[in-house]
């Protein structure tokens, strides 16, 4: 089980790593050929889809040709799962995101990959453990996901602030501040649309009140008025009614939202994913290139608190070229590869080893707030992902896209999403 | 006639045409039999087990499922919502449709092409057309809200998914003008085969355009009716695509096969929406039948 005190200082400890490089490991290897000529099929999301000469290196070094599919993360878990339950596989690698590791886990659908990484390799990555179930490893990371706040300086500027916020309470403020400014017509990019991105949205939102969702018995601790859990859905009501979140977000997922927020739509990007620093700074791909930074997620405590949420890669048991796709993940994981994949597709390395690297080499966009947000970084459940995770989300992404849209108040909402999320428990 | 298989045993011709045609008949059958009644009967079985790949066995349940279907809330949203669609869509694509059809019998150039046009959006795929759609009524920069702010009907674009019920009107919308072109097609080929010589013998008898409408038109097409009544409703109660494309998995607009889809596929719980589809099957089944009990009729002319 993973307490939340070791995943901090694995996390921690890895990146505050200073000065010496740290030698390669035993998985920067060169790569078999054993496998030459087969062909696997690899089942990511956008951010995960290999760009063509990786996709080509790869074929050089091993012999094995990649079919790359791509699909939205939300579509990916039904294709997951309609395939799994057929008794096929979707693909030799897919992406397996740790929220699923519960259900999936129990469903017994992926191969285990303790053995087939090496030891080495797995000393490099402290997020490994999100991804266990039961003692048994069932994805490499490959993603290291969390959240933190990303703004938009030039509005900033605009409003005549000059400091992100630290508080919630001051975060409404200088959003009604350049509300009012005419820097953004709704400062706050959230998501609120019934899918996963609006649920996790409210979890971190839960954490930057200081709380947990639930207690040690797995008990919601929510709906009770004046919890965190609770001021996180009343901090929403009461920004829509504002005018600091664009009431169209009811139907914008968190990709969508990024995109308004890189158009330059709203100032404060709320949830923010950490490897969009460096698209949001790309001038190819965003209209606000230069002007954006990383900030601390804002706290009623006084310390900054986020989640994990890692992606890894996984096979599924079903599939019939599982030497030649482990061969894949551990290619990808290859230092340099990683390396390429952040520059290429902005993923956060998982091996601390590469995350110094980079902040070494000042290539990492407000490494100083990654470094500052990751101490406040911990699992959103301490003992994993558990089983009834995905209604508790679906649960929890409704809710508030009611709340959203004035068809419940917080109370009904917090009500509704602890009421399915216990009766998912006990089923 | 001689029996070949059993020599000496005399059939009538009659019964030779039956066997002919159960013979002719049997490729179907099993076909019907292995696509629809099988997994029809595994459906049904399965309901009364719990069948979820994240526990071990398949248990007898009962009627368990059944129960918690009718006690659980969203399920009750989801069967509000999709009533809401049925008495809607129904209603719209029914009337629209015997007046399109109307309209294309009295066109008498270029019907063709005006019909291939009033196709086209049963034509399309519904996952496409429900795309255009969202596009329409996005509320940052859909036509329907451009449209909208140049003419001052709006001051400010409008989220139109925000309210409850004009987005069940404008997901229902969208599912009737892409089945609508389906019942006017069905009424159009009964107005086609009435004999113009009983408007004839109406207008000798001084009626109207109303009176022979009424009279004479709606009567004989009235088992047509009823067939596009069904379709209608079997569409209606299925509804998926516009819902799903337009709102998601949003409880206000979800329907009874969003929540069988996310019960079975998201949840995991396979048994759960077995159940509520069997539900879904049953009810869509009653309504047609009566439609074809109520207002089919066989139609002569003589």
């Amino acid at each position: 089980m993973l307490s939340l005190k070791s995943f901090k200082k694995a996390a921690f400890t890895g990146c505050l790593c200073m000065a010496v490089s740290l030698p390669l490991f035993a998985a920067d290897a060169p790569s078999s050929k054993q496998y030459s000529g087969q062909t696997i099929t690899v089942l990511v999301p956008p951010w995960g889809t290999l760009p063509k000469d990786m996709v080509d290196r790869f074929k050089g070094d091993t012999g094995i040709s990649i079919n790359m599919q791509t699909l939205g993360w939300d579509e990916i878990r039904a294709k997951l799962i309609t395939s799994l339950v057929a008794g096929i596989s979707p693909a030799d690698v897919v992406e397996l995101d740790w929220s699923w590791v519960g259900q999936f886990g129990a469903a017994g659908w992926f191969t285990p990959l303790d053995k087939m990484v090496s030891a080495e390799l797995w000393s490099d990555i402290p997020s490994r453990k999100i991804f266990e179930y039961k003692s048994q490893t069932l994805a490499v990371p490959y993603n290291n996901d969390f959240r933190l706040m990303i703004i938009n300086k030039a509005h900033f500027d605009h409003a005549g602030i000059h400091q992100p916020p630290k508080t919630l309470d001051k975060l409404l403020a200088d959003a009604k501040a350049l509300k009012a400014s005419g820097a953004s017509k709704y400062p706050i990019a959230l998501p609120l649309s019934a899918t996963e991105g609006t649920a996790t949205a409210w979890y971190l939102l839960t954490k930057a009140y200081g709380g947990d969702l639930f207690d040690k018995n797995s008990k919601p601790l929510f709906d009770a008025a004046g919890s965190p859990g609770y001021k996180a859905l009343q901090f929403i009501e009461q920004a829509l009614k504002d005018g600091l979140i664009d009431p169209a977000s009811t139907g914008m997922t968190d990709v969508q939202v990024q995109d308004a927020f890189k158009a330059g739509q709203y100032s404060i990007d709320l949830a923010g994913w950490p490897g969009n620093l460096s698209t949001y700074n790309d001038k190819e791909k965003s209209k606000i290139a230069g002007v954006v930074s990383g900030a601390l997620v804002p706290s009623s405590t006084g310390a900054s608190n986020s989640f994990g949420l890692v992606e890894g890669l996984a096979i599924p048991k079903k599939s019939e070229h599982k030497e030649a796709a482990a061969e894949f993940i551990k290619w990808w994981m290859k230092a340099d590869n990683q390396t390429q994949v952040f520059n290429e597709l902005s993923d956060l390395p998982t091996r601390t080893s590469v995350l110094n690297a980079l902040i070494q080499q000042k290539k990492l966009y407000d490494g100083a707030v990654l470094l500052e947000q990751i101490k406040g970084v911990g699992p959103l459940f301490a003992g994993g992902a558990p089983e009834w995770y995905p209604e508790l989300s679906r649960a929890a992404s409704t809710a508030i896209n009611q709340l959203a849209k004035g068809q419940v108040s917080v109370g009904d909402a917090a009500k509704q999403i602890a009421d399915q999320t216990v009766k998912a428990m006990n089923r | 006639m001689t029996n070949l298989l059993h020599p000496g045993r005399f059939i009538s011709p009659k019964q030779s045409e039956a066997n002919i045609g159960l013979m002719l008949a049997l490729p179907i059958a099993l076909v019907m039999f292995l696509l629809v009644f099988f997994p029809v009967c595994v459906t049904l079985w399965d309901s009364l087990h719990r069948v979820a790949p994240m526990r071990a066995g398949t248990p007898f349940i009962g009627l368990k499922h059944y129960w918690d279907l009718f006690h659980d809330d969203n399920v009750r949203a989801a069967a509000l919502n999709t009533s809401v669609y049925v008495v809607f869509t129904v209603l719209l694509e029914t009337v629209f449709g015997v007046f399109v059809a109307v309209l294309l019998n009295t066109v008498k150039v270029g019907r063709k092409w005006l019909l291939g046009a009033v196709i086209l959006p049963w034509a399309l795929p519904p996952i496409v057309n429900a795309l255009i759609w969202l596009w329409i009524y996005n509320p940052n920069y859909g036509v329907l809200n451009n449209f909208l702010l140049s003419t001052g009907v709006l001051n400010e674009r409008h989220v139109w998914m925000n309210d409850r019920f004009v987005a069940l009107m404008l997901i229902s919308l969208v599912h009737v003008w892409r089945m609508m072109p389906l019942t006017a097609v069905i009424v159009l080929a009964a107005l086609q085969s009435i004999p113009h010589s009983l408007y004839e013998a109406a207008e000798l008898d001084g009626a109207g355009n109303w009176g022979k409408f009424r009279t004479i038109t709606l009567p004989l097409i009235a088992s047509a009716v009823a067939i596009a009544l069904t379709q209608s409703t079997l569409f209606a109660f299925n509804l998926f695509d516009e819902a799903w494309v337009l709102s998601g998995s949003s409880l206000d607009t979800r329907t009874v096969l969003i929540q069988v889809y996310m019960s079975a596929f998201q949840d995991m719980q396979f048994s759960y929406g077995m159940a509520l589809s069997v539900i879904v099957m049953f009810l869509s089944l009653a309504i047609s039948l009566f439609y074809v009990l109520r207002i089919y009729r066989e139609t002569r002319f003589d």
